[in-house]
């Protein structure tokens, strides 16, 4: 019969679902991994709850860059963090693909695999989606000095665009909502960042900003008014680079 | 020329933003910085956008004039000398305090700072190296900045200059040194190309310090730009490319950017005033042809020649060299060099890697090559698959021709939405003939030559 894994959907409940895949039956026909809350029940297969450790992610991390090397771990990472529901199965296939193959670190280059094509593709996305919050990310200047943005991203982005504000406003404190995960960054000056979930925030706090707040907020938009040459005017053009999901944050598209 | 007494930053931002709109070129890439703790920002190898305005071009830095109270009188810009505009300088206390503020907020991903010949280009350049020396020294800003060198303006400036910035351009302004005679009577080609000289020999020098001693400070190193109007005189693409190609191969620039000419002035010196618009496409197929020397190894001389000087309207560069040359077709995936993959319409240089390295693994099949991103539409005329073609398919011109202009080609939106009659516009440049000459014997006199 095949088995089931079930595992939230988070770096270490992945990790360690695919811990207990690997150890057990190291087989695709044979394994399975359901995301919680995105089960579609099959017939003829035992349903097995995971139980989420931060070693056996830790060892799944390991293995994965002892065998794949580490720009294949980022493919897998980024993969993990997409919204896609057979995220796990792709990545699971991409490991065993990468057990027939001669030089296993070569694994990503296998497009031609449908596993590997699926994690390179999920991959490719959520860069792509980091990438463009690292630009299209707001932050406002609260009435305390904290910087403040939020986003609602479709994939969980936050780790990947962490490093990045860390080491661009190191003397900042600032923190990043993320709406779609109800997840926080939060970076103190001159130290690590960290992520936080499960929290509820106070909204009122966060709408005070301070008065240098709404004078830059006026400087910026006048100045993307004035940057743009009318004989060439293209919302189209606008549109396909900067699609209307991304602008409910960004402070010059609002009125 | 208007003197305005007391102005705010918000004025003096929106006259100088608004001034310096028609530079193109606002791009951040090119170089890779970690912030080193102390002040604010770092740099991304391939850039970020930060917004797009309403032209849909990116906005990734603040980028304005440091001044527009200029004393030259080109005749295709809006602040030239003899118009009459609101005029305004920044202090570089202000540049610094704007691009700080802005950069903490995450809008912009450095400066962009032009400016006007105030006095003369060596004051000028000198205020510019005041700001940036501030920003960078006392603001401790290691975020993006791209800043013009201002032509005739003291070498020892422009030197210390590029040790302070990311990327340096000098405007070329227009391809030919007549145009440029005859537009712009205050700059000459010799004027423009002595800094550009000076600061491709300061790269390469400081290339050498740099493997001799690790932490030297750095030149410029993003490299150089420069940029050209299009459409504003006569020159043929052919002409433009060449003089592009021969800014790479022996300028080492990293860029050359095109800006589709937009009337801003009268004078009878500038094409007479369409109903049409800036010149899109034109600009589009440049923009693509440029790529094709930069990436895919192509040369300007196989693209275009004296007998065929403009691009085709209706294909891309790409595409037309691959109806023109089908001896070379259609190439087997499966074993092709990369550098022959490269010359197949509908692979980039991407998916050409890409297929390198996987067909190693596997043989690569058209579903495969779907996958890897090849556009299969364009390539399916130029391409086999272990010895066999996707569809049974004739290698002949007229046939392929026939069915690529069945498959709309993806132009950016805007362009693509030009009726017929507005892409024929640029085939038949309406000049004064009269008010320009073109000396045919020195049309092009090659670059190097004017430098000795």
């Amino acid at each position: 019969m095949k088995k089931m894994l079930i595992c939230n959907d988070n770096v270490t409940g992945i990790f360690s679902a695919i811990y207990e895949a690997w150890k057990t039956e190291r087989d695709e026909d044979n394994a399975g991994i359901v995301l919680r809350g995105n089960m579609e029940q099959e017939l003829f297969c035992e349903y097995i709850e995971v139980e989420e450790t931060e070693k056996k992610a830790l060892a799944v991390e390991h293995l994965i860059k002892k065998h794949l090397g580490s720009q294949a771990y980022l493919d897998i990472y980024q993969a993990v963090l997409a919204h896609d529901k057979d995220k796990v199965n792709a990545i699971f296939g991409t490991m065993l693909a990468a057990r027939k193959i001669a030089d296993s670190t070569k694994i990503m280059n296998h497009l031609s695999h449908r596993s590997v094509e699926k994690v390179f593709e999920l991959s490719r996305q959520v860069g792509g989606e980091a990438h463009q919050f690292k630009g299209f990310l707001r932050f406002k200047e609260l009435d305390n000095g904290v910087l403040f943005a939020q986003i609602e991203p479709k994939s969980q982005v936050l780790t990947c665009i962490a490093g990045h504000f860390s080491d661009r406003l190191p003397l900042e404190n600032f923190m990043i909502y993320d709406r779609t995960h109800n997840m926080f960054l939060v970076h103190q000056a001159k130290s690590q960042w960290v992520l936080v979930w499960g929290e509820q925030i106070n909204m009122e706090k966060l709408n005070k900003v301070s008065q240098a707040q709404k004078e830059y907020e006026c400087l910026w938009k006048a100045f993307c008014k004035s940057i743009s040459i009318k004989e060439r005017e293209n919302a189209r053009l606008q549109k396909q680079n900067l699609p209307l999901r991304y602008r409910q944050d960004i402070v010059e598209f609002q009125q | 020329m208007r003197i305005t007494e007391t102005m705010t930053v918000q004025d003096k931002l929106n006259i100088l933003s608004d001034a310096a709109k028609y530079d193109v070129a606002c791009t951040s890439s090119g170089t890779s910085r970690h912030g080193d703790g102390t002040g604010m920002g770092n740099c991304e190898l391939t850039g970020i956008c930060h917004s797009f305005s309403a032209d849909g071009r990116c906005i990734s830095l603040l980028k304005i004039l440091f001044t527009n109270e200029c004393i030259f009188d080109c005749k295709y810009c809006i602040n030239r000398s003899s118009n009459d505009v609101p005029r305004a300088s920044f202090t570089p206390d202000e540049v610094c305090r704007l691009v700080m503020e802005f950069y903490r907020r995450n809008y912009i991903e450095g400066l962009f700072l032009s400016s006007g010949v105030m006095k003369s280009p060596t004051y000028t350049m000198e205020l510019i190296y005041a700001a940036l020396y501030k920003l960078r020294h006392e603001c401790n800003f290691q975020g993006y900045i791209h800043v013009k060198a201002i032509p005739g303006a003291s070498q020892d400036l422009i030197a210390k200059v590029g040790f302070l910035a990311d990327r340096m351009s000098v405007n070329l302004e227009l391809p030919t040194a007549e145009s440029l005679k005859l537009l712009a009577p205050h700059k000459t080609r010799k004027n423009i190309l002595t800094p550009m000289r000076l600061v491709q020999n300061a790269a390469i020098q400081n290339k050498q310090e740099i493997a001799l001693y690790r932490n030297a400070p750095r030149f410029v190193p993003a490299g150089q730009s420069t940029q050209m109007i299009i459409g504003a005189t006569p020159e043929s693409d052919y002409q433009i490319l060449n003089v592009a190609e021969s800014l790479y191969k022996k300028f080492d620039l990293k860029r050359v950017f095109y800006s589709a000419f937009i009337h801003v002035n009268e004078d009878a010196s500038l094409p007479a005033r369409r109903q049409e618009g800036p010149p899109l496409l034109r600009e589009h197929r440049l923009y693509q042809a440029d790529w094709l020397l930069r990436y895919y190894e192509f040369e300007a001389q196989e693209l275009l020649s004296e007998d065929n000087p403009n691009f085709n309207v209706l294909l891309d560069p790409k595409c037309n060299w691959a109806l023109k040359h089908l001896e070379y077709f259609p190439v087997e995936v499966n074993r092709a060099d990369y550098h022959m993959l490269l010359r197949v319409p509908g692979i980039g240089y991407k998916s050409a890697t890409r297929i390198v390295k996987a067909r190693r693994l596997g043989v690569l099949n058209f579903a495969d090559l779907k996958k890897i991103g090849v556009v299969l539409k364009r390539a399916l005329y130029f391409l086999t698959c272990s010895g066999k073609m996707m569809y049974s398919t004739r290698i002949e011109e007229d046939y392929i021709t026939r069915n690529l202009l069945n498959v709309k080609e993806k132009l950016p939106a805007g362009v693509a939405g030009m009726t017929y009659k507005q892409l024929s516009l640029f085939d038949d440049v309406n000049f004064r003939k009269e008010q320009f000459v073109v000396h045919e014997g020195n049309r092009e006199a090659p670059i190097e030559s004017l430098l000795g």
